[in-house]
C-alpha cells in the first residue's frame, strides 16, 4: 500500500490532472499581457534551437495578430487554461512554431557536396573511432555551418543566414542506392521505433515542457517531416541531391600526394566514380590535405600544401587533426553532434546508437578532440563560404544570362510559342541550342542530358532555391514548367510545378498577394496529379503535399484552411500508413487551430474543427494503443473546445457527449494499464492532486462534468474504476476518414 | 444520399434531431450513412464543427438560406445552413452513398422492396442527390428549409412552446419528414 507521500506516486497522465497545469496559468492569469510573454519566452527556451532568425516574415507574421490579441484574450476570459494551449493559441502556435518549420523546410534543400577520400585517409579517420571513414567525421559538422553565412541573390542584395548547412554524402556508391522504393514503409518503421523508446520518456515525470502545453507531439511531427524530407535520393529530375562540390581528400601519410589527387580526380570524373549521367559532371573540385598531428611533420604538410595550391589553385584546405582516438575521458574531449538529416534507412540501422545517447550520454556516440572539432567547423565554414557558395553564385548569374535571359526575352517566348504550334520551321533553327518538341528529353531513359537548356534551366532554378533566392527560383520553376509538360517528361513537370509553388510560399516578399494562393494550389494539384497518377511516385506525392500542408498552416489566414484540406487530402490518398495517419489528423487540428479570429470579432477562428480533429486523433491514438498520447491529444481537445461549451463544459449534443466521455474513460484506463496500475492502487496517490485541483477551481464551474470532469469524480476517494462503459466504445471500428 | 437534420437553438443546444435517406428515384426514405452504426456520433461532431463556418457566414452573407457552406471531405459530407430570425439555426448534413460499396448494400437492401434494383441506381445518380453542390441542390434544399421553416414557426408559436425547448411535436416530426420525402 503506497501511501500519497512515499515513492514515486505516479503521475496522471496530462489530461487527467488538468489541476497540475491549471495552477501555473491560473496564478498568472490575472496580468493578461505579461502572462502572454512570459509563457512565450519560455515555450521559446524551452524549444531548442528555435527561430532561427529571419525577421521579416517573422514581423510580417505577427503583425495582424498582436493587434487582435486584447479582444480574443478578454473573450475568453472564463476559460484560464488556454494560456498554456499550444496549438491552440495563435502565439506560439505561429510565431515560434510555424518559423521553426519553415527553417526546417529550408535546411532541408541544403546544398550536397560529395566527399572522396583517399584510402589512406580513411585509415587515418577509422583509427579514430569513425567507421565510414572522412565521411563519416565531417557530415555532422555539416548540418549548421557555424556563424553567418552571407549570400548574394541575384540582385546584389545580400543577407546573411545562421542556419546554413551543407549535405554531405559519400561519393562512393553515390546515386547507386536503392532510392525510394520502401522508404514510406521506413519511415513508418522509424516512427514506431521512436514512439517505443519515447513511451518513457511520455510516461514519465511530467516535465515543464509539458506543464507549459508543449505538445508531445510536435516533436514526432518534426520527425515525420525531417524523415520525409531527408528520405530522397537523387533523381534526375530535380538537382537538389546532386553534388554541388566535391571534396577530394588525401592525409600526409601518403606517399605520392599529387600523384594521388590527380587519379582521385581522374576517378571520380571518368573512372569508378563517376556519377550517372544524368548528373552535370562539371561540379567544383575541393582539395583537402589532412595533416596529422601526432606524426607527421608540419612543416612538410605545410610544404606539400603550398604545391597543391600551385597545382590546383586556391580550392585547398589544409586540415590539422590528431590521429589517436578519442575517449570521453580525455580532457578536451567533445562530443561529436548529431546527424539531423539521417535517412529512414540510416536511422533502422543506427537508432540504436542514438538511444544509447540519450539514456546514458556517454557510450556509443564517438568523441572528438576540441582541436579537431574547431578545425573541422573552421573547415566545413571555409569550404561553404569561400568556395562552393560563390561557386554557386557564380553559376546562377551565367546561366542566368546565357540561358535564362534568351528565354525570357521576347524571341525567347516566340521561339517558345513556334516551338509549341510550329508555323514555319525556319524559326526554329534560330534558338540555338533547344530544340523541338522533346528534342533534349530522353523519353526512354526519362530524363534531360544535362547539358540541355531545359536540366540546366532547372538546375539553376534549384541552386538558386538552395541559395535561398526564393523569387528567381519561382519565377525560373514558372519559366520551365509548362516546357516539360509539353516535353510530357512527367516527374520534371511535376517537380517544377511543386517546386514553383514552395518558393513562391516561402518567399517573404509575396506573404500578402491573396490572389496567388489560387495559383499555388493549382500547382500543387498538379504536382500531385503528375506525380501520383502519371509517375505512381507516392513519395514525391507526399513530400509535396506535406510541404503544401506545413507551408500553407505558416503562411496564416485563409490559408490555413487551405493546408487542411490537403492533409485531408494526403489521408485521402492513402499515401501514409497508419501512425502517419494519425499524425496528419494532428497537422488538420493544428491547421485549423492556427486560424485566428477576425480582428475583433468572436467568429472566424476554427476551434471546433481543430477541436473535432483533435478528438478524433485521441481516438485513434489510443486504438494504436498509445494512450498517453491519446491523452495529450485529448488535452488538446480539451482546450480547444473550451471557448466554445459555455461556463459548464458539456457539449450540446448529447451523442458527442458520449463519446468524449467514454473516449476520455478508455484513455485513462488504458494508460493506467500501460503504467501497470489498475484503478484501486492509484486512487490514493491521485488523491491529493484532485483535491487541489478542485479548490483551485472553485469559481464558477465546480459541477463541470465532463471536459476536466475526471479529477472530480476520482476526488471521491473511493472509485472503483468501472470499465462497463468503455468497452462499448473502445470496440468501435469506424472508418470515418475512408472517403 | 443520406441526410441528418438538426435544428439548433441560440445557445448551440439541439431542440430537432432527424436522419432520413432519400425518397427520390426510387430511395426507401432510411439514412445510410458511410460510418457505421457504432460512429453516428460523427454527425454531429461534422455539424458541431461547421458551426465555426456558420459563424463565419451569418455575418457575411444576408439571405436566411445560407446554401453549402461547409464540407467533411473525408466523410464526403456537406452541410448546408438556414438561419431564422429568432437565432435558430436549421443544419441539414448531406451525404451521397458510397459508390463502390455501400451502393452495392443499398441495392441488396432494397432489391427485396424494388424489382429493378439496378435501373433505380442509375436513375438515382443522376438526380438532384448525387452532386451536393450542384444548384439543383441548392434548390431543392432551399425549398425543404423553407417548408421546415414554416412548421417551425407554427410550432414555436404554440403557447406551451418556450424559446431553447425540445421540440417533440409528432405532428412536427411528421412535417420534417414528409417535407424531407417531397424534396430531397
Amino acid at each position: 500500500m503506497t501511501s500519497p507521500g512515499d515513492g514515486t506516486p505516479v503521475k496522471p497522465p496530462p489530461s487527467f490532472s488538468p489541476g497540475v497545469a491549471r495552477n501555473v496559468s491560473k496564478s498568472r492569469y490575472p496580468d493578461e499581457s505579461e502572462t502572454t510573454t512570459s509563457l512565450d519566452a519560455e515555450l521559446a527556451e524551452a524549444h531548442t534551437g528555435s527561430s532561427p532568425t529571419s525577421p521579416l516574415p517573422a514581423a510580417t507574421a505577427e503583425l495582424p495578430i498582436r493587434s487582435a490579441s486584447p479582444q480574443s484574450r478578454s473573450g475568453r476570459s472564463s476559460t484560464p487554461q488556454l494560456a498554456r494551449s499550444s496549438i491552440g493559441s495563435p502565439f506560439d502556435g505561429r510565431s515560434e512554431g510555424s518559423e521553426d518549420i519553415r527553417s526546417l523546410i529550408i535546411r532541408a534543400f541544403s546544398p550536397t557536396v560529395a566527399v572522396y577520400a583517399s584510402d589512406d585517409t580513411d585509415a587515418l579517420v577509422r583509427n579514430k573511432g569513425f567507421k565510414g571513414g572522412f565521411w563519416d567525421l565531417i557530415r555532422p559538422f555539416g548540418e549548421t555551418i557555424s556563424g553567418k553565412v552571407v549570400i548574394r541573390d541575384s540582385i546584389g542584395s545580400s543577407r546573411a543566414w545562421e542556419d546554413y548547412g551543407v549535405r554531405f554524402v559519400n561519393l562512393k556508391g553515390y546515386g547507386r542506392d536503392a532510392g525510394w522504393d520502401s522508404s514510406l514503409g521506413q519511415m513508418e518503421e522509424v516512427l514506431e521505433k521512436q514512439l517505443n523508446s519515447g513511451e518513457f520518456a511520455l510516461g514519465g515525470p511530467i516535465s515543464a515542457k509539458d506543464v507549459l502545453g508543449v505538445p508531445a507531439t510536435t516533436p514526432l511531427c518534426k520527425l515525420y517531416l525531417r524523415q520525409l524530407l531527408s528520405s530522397t535520393s537523387a533523381t534526375p529530375h530535380e538537382t537538389f541531391k546532386h553534388p554541388v562540390a566535391s571534396v577530394i581528400a588525401i592525409s600526409s601519410r601518403n606517399t605520392a600526394p599529387l600523384e594521388t589527387l590527380r587519379q582521385l580526380y581522374a576517378e571520380s570524373s571518368t573512372g569508378e566514380a563517376r556519377l550517372p549521367d544524368w548528373i552535370q559532371q562539371d561540379y567544383l573540385r575541393y582539395y583537402v590535405l589532412i595533416h596529422d598531428e601526432e606524426r607527421d611533420d608540419i612543416t612538410e604538410s605545410t610544404k606539400l600544401y603550398d604545391q597543391m595550391k600551385r597545382h590546383f589553385g586556391l580550392h585547398c584546405h589544409l586540415l590539422r587533426l590528431r590521429s589517436s582516438q578519442c575517449v570521453v575521458t580525455d580532457d578536451d574531449s567533445t562530443q561529436v553532434p548529431q546527424c539531423e538529416w539521417l535517412s529512414p534507412r540510416e536511422h533502422l540501422s543506427g537508432v540504436g546508437e542514438a538511444e544509447t545517447l540519450v539514456d546514458l550520454g556517454t557510450d556509443g556516440t564517438p568523441y572528438l578532440f576540441d582541436s579537431d572539432a574547431t578545425a573541422i567547423k573552421s573547415f566545413v565554414r571555409e569550404l561553404m563560404v569561400q568556395s562552393v557558395i560563390p561557386f554557386m553564385e557564380n553559376r546562377v548569374a551565367v546561366w542566368n544570362d546565357q540561358v535564362a535571359s534568351r528565354r525570357r526575352g521576347i524571341s525567347g517566348r516566340l521561339a517558345a510559342v513556334s516551338r509549341r504550334w510550329p508555323f514555319g520551321s525556319s524559326s526554329r533553327s534560330g534558338i540555338g541550342s533547344s530544340g523541338g518538341n522533346s528534342g533534349n528529353y530522353d523519353s526512354v531513359q526519362n530524363f534531360y542530358a544535362p547539358e540541355s537548356a531545359e536540366a540546366t534551366l532547372r538546375k539553376m532554378a534549384d541552386f538558386a532555391f538552395m541559395l535561398r533566392d526564393w523569387k528567381l527560383a519561382s519565377s525560373t520553376y514558372d519559366m520551365i514548367r509548362s516546357d516539360f509538360g509539353n516535353d510530357k517528361a512527367w516527374k520534371y513537370h511535376a517537380g517544377a510545378h511543386e517546386m514553383c509553388a514552395v518558393s513562391m510560399l516561402l518567399n517573404p516578399l509575396a506573404m500578402s498577394a491573396k490572389i496567388k494562393l489560387e495559383s499555388v494550389d493549382q500547382m500543387f494539384e498538379t504536382a500531385c496529379y503528375s506525380y501520383l497518377t502519371r509517375c505512381s511516385d507516392a513519395p514525391h506525392a507526399l513530400r509535396s503535399l506535406t510541404l503544401a500542408v506545413e507551408l500553407l498552416k505558416s503562411r496564416g489566414g485563409s490559408a490555413t484552411e487551405t493546408a487542411a484540406r490537403w492533409a485531408m487530402r494526403v489521408m485521402d490518398f492513402g499515401l501514409v500508413e497508419s501512425i502517419g495517419q494519425i499524425l496528419f489528423m494532428e497537422r488538420v487540428a493544428a491547421c485549423y487551430a492556427s486560424k485566428t479570429p477576425a480582428t475583433g470579432a468572436k467568429w472566424g477562428a476554427r476551434r471546433r474543427k481543430a477541436g473535432m480533429w483533435s478528438v478524433l486523433a485521441a481516438d485513434q491514438w489510443l486504438k494504436a494503443g498509445k494512450p498517453s498520447l491519446a491523452s495529450s491529444c485529448l488535452e488538446e481537445a480539451e482546450r480547444l473546445y473550451a471557448d466554445d461549451l459555455e461556463a459548464d463544459g458539456v457539449f450540446p449534443m448529447p451523442e458527442m457527449q458520449t463519446f468524449v466521455d467514454n473516449l476520455r474513460h478508455a484513455v485513462k484506463v488504458e494508460y493506467l494499464e500501460a503504467r501497470g496500475f489498475n484503478g484501486q492502487n492509484e486512487t490514493p496517490t491521485e488523491d491529493p492532486i484532485g483535491t487541489e485541483e478542485i479548490s483551485e477551481k472553485l469559481d464558477k464551474r465546480s459541477h463541470r462534468r465532463s471536459l476536466i470532469g475526471l479529477p472530480a469524480q476520482l476526488d471521491a476517494g473511493n472509485l472503483k474504476l468501472n470499465p462497463g462503459p468503455t468497452n462499448a466504445e473502445e470496440a468501435p471500428n469506424d472508418d470515418f476518414e475512408r472517403a | 444520399m443520406s441526410y441528418y437534420f438538426t435544428i439548433l437553438s441560440p445557445t448551440d443546444t439541439p431542440i430537432f434531431n432527424i436522419a432520413f435517406g432519400t425518397s427520390k428515384g426510387g430511395g426507401d426514405g432510411i439514412a445510410r450513412f458511410r460510418f457505421p452504426d457504432t460512429a453516428q456520433y460523427m454527425n454531429q461532431f461534422i455539424i458541431h464543427s461547421s458551426l465555426d463556418i456558420l459563424e463565419e457566414a451569418q455575418w457575411t452573407n444576408g439571405g436566411m438560406y445560407l446554401k453549402h457552406i461547409d464540407t467533411y471531405p473525408p466523410a464526403a459530407a456537406y452541410i448546408s445552413a438556414f438561419l431564422t430570425p429568432s437565432g435558430a439555426r436549421f443544419l441539414l448534413l448531406h451525404q451521397p452513398p458510397q459508390l463502390p460499396t455501400s451502393g452495392s448494400s443499398s441495392v441488396l437492401g432494397g432489391s427485396s422492396l424494388l424489382g429493378s434494383s439496378g435501373s433505380t441506381t442509375r436513375a438515382s445518380s443522376s438526380s438532384v442527390a448525387a452532386n451536393p453542390t450542384s444548384p439543383q441542390t441548392e434548390e431543392a434544399v432551399r425549398q425543404f428549409m423553407n417548408e421546415v421553416y414554416e412548421s417551425y414557426v407554427k410550432t414555436a408559436m404554440s403557447p406551451f412552446y418556450k424559446q431553447g425547448m425540445e421540440i417533440r411535436s409528432p405532428v412536427f416530426r411528421t412535417k420534417i419528414t414528409a417535407a424531407g420525402k417531397k424534396w430531397l
